[in-house]
């Protein structure tokens, strides 16, 4: 909503006769940027300005005129607003008026609706502020549940915008403005100065009363979509904002965050675990719309556009399947594709193609795409086809693109259908998997070793017979040695991908048939050890040769023999840090039953990279026999009365049950 | 306090306790006043270090075993910074190139230009070349043994290198012919129980002629390994008995329970256990290969004779592609569930030949 500040004169012009121009008079334009109070249905209020930001040139022309009316009465049947409807992108004309009309699941919903009443209407007088963060793939829903509910509730929003970017100077503005006029307050604070600002505002103040809206209420909350930029930089100053509103403020404040699929979301960044833990914050976490509630939307609007217009080319049924399957739960793009290719299909259009087609065939490609869509529908590249048309390329998480892979779906053949094989390959028969193992690697943003390491980590959980398993760990060990030559390796990188994960699939044979797949019930799934293991294995060796390099020994007979016999040796002459070391390396635990390593979880959305960078070393993956040996024993030396604290700890970890 | 190990290293050519006639040899050898490149090859434990020491100060006197540690940073042509140490006395430089991984051969390059173009000072007094030491050769890739040929030509006037190794075959033959190879084996049972008694009598002791056997026995003829376990018996009991436990390091042990967790059960789970082990052995310094070739001696104690072939060659296929690949644990892992495979469809056999 950058449209809010005072970009151009035009716009400036247009604000000063918007109903809410008293913030500007009344507390200066940070104010007005900042705070921008709604109420509960004022979403029509941002979906104008999002459609005066709408590249459509349509859309542009009728800037002036579409608020007024629609504000008048946002009805389909309304005769003197369809002109102005029909200028609007159809997300904004069918954007959901009811709980009802969303496609969201309705437990979200409720669970939305339950967090809010909760800390609404039940909250306790001394009760501080709480947070709410609704986290989902973009164009989910998250936006529009939350409206509606505060519609429903009756609760006013206020939300955040960010505000002017700030290398835009005082200067500039008064150049704009006319040296004469008074701007000369505006602020060149930083944007977290003014966030902080806008929160202290917004808790305190209720909106302005506005001429005919009627203030029933004054219970609100606060929503921020638009995060100050600072933030991403420097988490922390947000965490201490949050904690001193969690401590004073009076109202409710929601987070909106879309998931992001490449490595490094903004979530984990933003609100990480410890702060979510200290600050009680609710994650609500949408899942992108489902294929069915999708159809719901697509076909009452495709119904509600043939219904009104004539002249639009309505798609079938089986079109709008196409559609849905190409947006990969996006209601917001299926909307503008559904528009998109109704557009292009207009009946003149294809009054032309029909009369066209007889004489000549070549031009088919040039016509409608809708029709091309028809035509190829039987095509075998039918995904393709929706790739080019207003459809995204799709990615999944790295955690169900695993579980894709492992989980393999496959779809049963009739004996008929298929050529049996020779006797003596019938162990190898399996029904049609339904999935490409390739475009899953790629469609998880991970290079293909990397991808390997989590199947690694993974596999051995979902089999039951040890030959399968002899086949898979041989198809990751080819699947490695295919990525050894490092000049090749990023060529080769995906075919080790593909041959570990076909290799995986494929070995399975208790999930060989489509008969087969049930029963597996939940399993988690972890995170490489191997990073870790591997950095601890290097890092001990340079410590062990650094430490003991007057020893004058090659590294292999220092770390099998000599270490190891040394953890033995009451010897005198060494010091802390190398003591410490000794203990640490040369000894393992020696125990009768078997520790398992504590494993780290793959949570749902985690990005797969692990995080080596900030990795100090903390052996999370590891039992407690090794955790001293994590940094350098020479940077840090540690008393011997340490180890024996560790020794007490490894009796803890937990035994295996082996039944 | 030092190691019996090193504390009672002999000093001389002549105090070495075995392989005297090679000694002798040695010695003859260097009163000649010159000799060529040598390569001194033979099993961990032999005594390789030991006798190239005694040869160097047979070469230059006690001033050799004056001895200091130092970093050096060579700059690879790629500007990258190799940091190496080395350790050198007045008159030799001892190096491990393939610490410095792949870029051993700027580090061979470098090193030997550094050493091999200063002169020594006073030749009247000493020897007109300096010696350089260069260790675990048979971890040097390809190119920079090709390098160290060439090193090896032209510098001849002023430096001499030693060469050391644990076996020959990885050793290009263009080196091999330009040196002369030293074989050092691996020292008898009795040479071992010998040097043990004699050890023990220096540090006071008495050692049971039944215990030092059974010592020299287990430490697979490995002399280091044999006095590290003298000394750690002496740790555990004194006086010695002839029965007494011998201390087994402990990843040994972890080891040969790890095989016997396999040899135990042949299911998914126990794998992923064995994973876990695998892992504990990884971080506590155990190279890979050692963990192959530890597992499978373990194993092959484990199973029936007729299977021994099979695993044999089953380790030996895993650790080639061990050597290839870049992670270990895919392919131990792929062993283990390999070597249950076998077993399992062995047991089951056997028990198919019972029941009927």
């Amino acid at each position: 909503m950058s449209g809010s500040g005072p970009g151009r004169p035009a716009e400036v012009a247009e604000w000063l006769a918007h109903p809410f121009d008293g913030f500007l008079g009344s507390r200066g334009p940070c104010a007005a940027a900042a705070v921008r109070p709604r109420r509960g249905g004022a979403g029509r209020a941002r979906g104008q300005q999002q459609q005066q930001r709408a590249p459509s040139p349509a859309a542009a022309k009728s800037r002036a005129a579409a608020p007024r009316r629609k504000r008048a009465k946002p009805g389909a049947a309304d005769p003197p607003c369809i002109q102005a409807l029909e200028e609007l992108p159809w997300v904004e004309r069918y954007r959901p008026k009811s709980q009802n009309d969303l496609a969201v699941q309705k437990k979200k919903i409720e669970e939305v609706e339950t967090w809010l009443k909760t800390h609404i209407f039940q909250r306790q007088p001394k009760q501080g502020g709480s947070v709410l963060l609704l986290t989902g793939p973009p164009g989910c829903g998250k936006t529009a549940t939350l409206q509606i509910l505060a519609r429903d509730l009756g609760l006013q929003v206020q939300e955040w915008t960010n505000p002017l970017s700030l290398d835009f100077t005082k200067e500039d503005l008064r150049n704009m403005f006319g040296h004469d006029s008074n701007f000369h307050t505006f602020p060149s604070q930083a944007q977290a100065a003014l966030f902080q600002d806008f929160l202290l505002r917004a808790n305190k103040y209720n909106k302005l009363q506005m001429l005919g809206e009627s203030s029933e209420n004054d219970k609100k909350l606060i929503l921020i979509e638009d995060i100050p930029n600072q933030f991403y930089r420097d988490p922390g100053s947000l965490h201490e904002i949050l904690r001193s509103f969690v401590r004073r403020s009076r109202c409710p404040l929601v987070f909106i965050i879309s998931d992001n699929f490449s490595g490094d979301s903004n979530q984990r960044s933003l609100f990480p675990t410890e702060i979510v833990e200290e600050l009680c914050i609710c994650n609500i976490s949408f899942k992108p719309i489902a294929p069915t509630n999708m159809m719901k939307v697509l076909n009452r609007i495709a119904a509600a556009e043939a219904s009104m217009n004539r002249e639009n080319y309505t798609l079938d049924r089986s079109s709008l399947e196409l559609l849905c399957r190409g947006c990969s739960g996006d209601i917001r793009s299926a909307i503008n594709s559904l528009q998109f290719s109704s557009a292009k299909g207009c009946s003149l259009e294809k009054e032309f193609w029909s009369k066209k087609k007889k004489s000549s065939t070549i031009k088919c490609d040039e016509t409608g795409v809708s029709k091309v869509r028809k035509k190829s529908k039987c095509d075998t590249s039918e995904d393709q086809e929706i790739q080019a048309i207003g459809g995204k390329d799709a990615s999944i998480f790295l955690f169900h693109a695993l579980g894709k892979i492992i989980y393999c779906k496959r779809e049963a053949v009739s004996e008929a259908e298929c050529p049996q094989l020779p006797a003596h390959l019938s162990g190898h028969r399996r029904d049609t998997l339904l999935i490409q193992p390739e475009e899953i690697v790629e469609k998880s943003h991970m290079s293909g070793n990397m991808f390997n390491l989590y199947l690694h980590q993974n596999y051995v959980d979902f089999f039951s017979d040890i030959d399968d398993i002899v086949r898979a760990s041989d198809y990751l060990s080819t699947a490695d040695v295919l990525c050894s030559n490092w000049s090749a390796r990023l060529v080769m990188e995906s075919y080790s991908a593909s041959v570990a994960t076909r290799g995986v699939i494929h070995s399975n044979t208790s999930r060989a048939f489509a008969h087969q797949q049930g029963g597996m019930g939940f399993r988690p799934l972890h995170k490489p050890q191997w990073f870790l293991i591997n950095k601890k294995y290097q890092e001990n060796c340079i410590a062990a040769k650094s430490l003991f390099s007057s020893f004058c020994l090659p590294p292999e007979c220092l770390q099998t023999e000599l270490l190891p016999y040394l953890a033995m040796l009451a010897n005198p002459m060494r010091n802390q840090a190398q003591i410490a070391f000794i203990q640490d390396v040369g000894r393992l635990p020696l125990k009768r039953h078997f520790g398992r390593l504590q494993l780290e979880a793959l949570g749902d959305k985690d990005p797969g990279l692990p995080e080596l960078s900030h990795g100090d070393g903390d052996p999370e993956g590891l039992p407690s026999s090794q955790s001293s040996g994590s940094d350098l024993p020479s940077s840090q030396p540690q008393p011997v009365a340490a180890q024996a604290l560790l020794e007490e700890e490894e009796l803890r970890i937990e035994e295996y049950d082996s039944d | 306090m030092s190691l019996w190990a090193d504390k009672h290293r002999p000093g001389a050519l002549g105090r070495l306790d075995f392989h005297r006639e090679q000694a002798a040899r040695l010695r003859n050898l260097v009163q000649c006043g010159d000799f060529p490149h040598l390569l001194v090859y033979g099993p961990s434990g032999a005594g390789k270090k030991t006798r190239i020491m005694c040869l160097l100060r047979e070469l230059y006197g006690a001033g050799v075993e004056k001895l200091r540690i130092e970093h050096q940073s060579i700059t690879a042509p790629s500007k990258k910074k190799i940091e190496i140490s080395t350790i050198a006395s007045n008159y030799h430089l001892e190096v491990n190139p393939s610490d410095a991984g792949n870029n051993d051969r700027v580090v061979i390059q470098e090193l030997l230009k550094t050493v091999a173009q200063s002169q020594q000072l006073e030749t009247s007094t000493q020897r007109d070349f300096k010696v350089v030491l260069l260790t675990e050769v048979d971890k040097l890739t390809k190119d920079a043994q090709h390098a160290l040929r060439r090193t090896m030509e032209k510098y001849m006037a002023t430096c001499r290198l030693i060469l050391c190794c644990n076996s020959m075959s990885k050793i290009i033959g263009p080196i091999q012919s330009r040196c002369l190879a030293v074989r050092v084996p691996a020292p008898s049972i009795e040479d071992i129980c010998h040097v043990l008694s004699s050890v023990c009598k220096k540090e006071g002791l008495t050692l049971p002629q039944e215990l030092a056997q059974r010592i020299a026995e287990k430490s697979g003829r490995n002399l280091r390994k044999a006095l590290l376990m003298c000394e750690s018996c002496r740790v555990q009991q004194y006086p010695f008995t002839a029965d007494q436990d011998i201390p087994e390091m402990d990843w040994e042990i972890y080891l040969r329970e790890t095989a016997n967790a396999i040899v135990g059960q042949q299911t998914p789970q126990r794998l992923l256990e064995v994973r876990g082990r695998l892992y504990e052995l990884l971080t506590h310094c155990i190279p890979p290969e050692i963990i192959m070739k530890g597992l499978l001696t373990e194993l092959l104690n484990n199973c029936d004779g007729q299977l021994k072939g099979e695993v044999a060659q089953m380790a030996a296929f895993y650790e080639h592609r061990l050597q290839l690949g870049s992670k270990a644990i895919y392919h131990l892992e792929a062993f283990v569930a390999k070597f249950m495979a076998i077993y399992k469809k062995f047991m089951e056999d056997g028990l198919d030949d019972i029941m009927f």
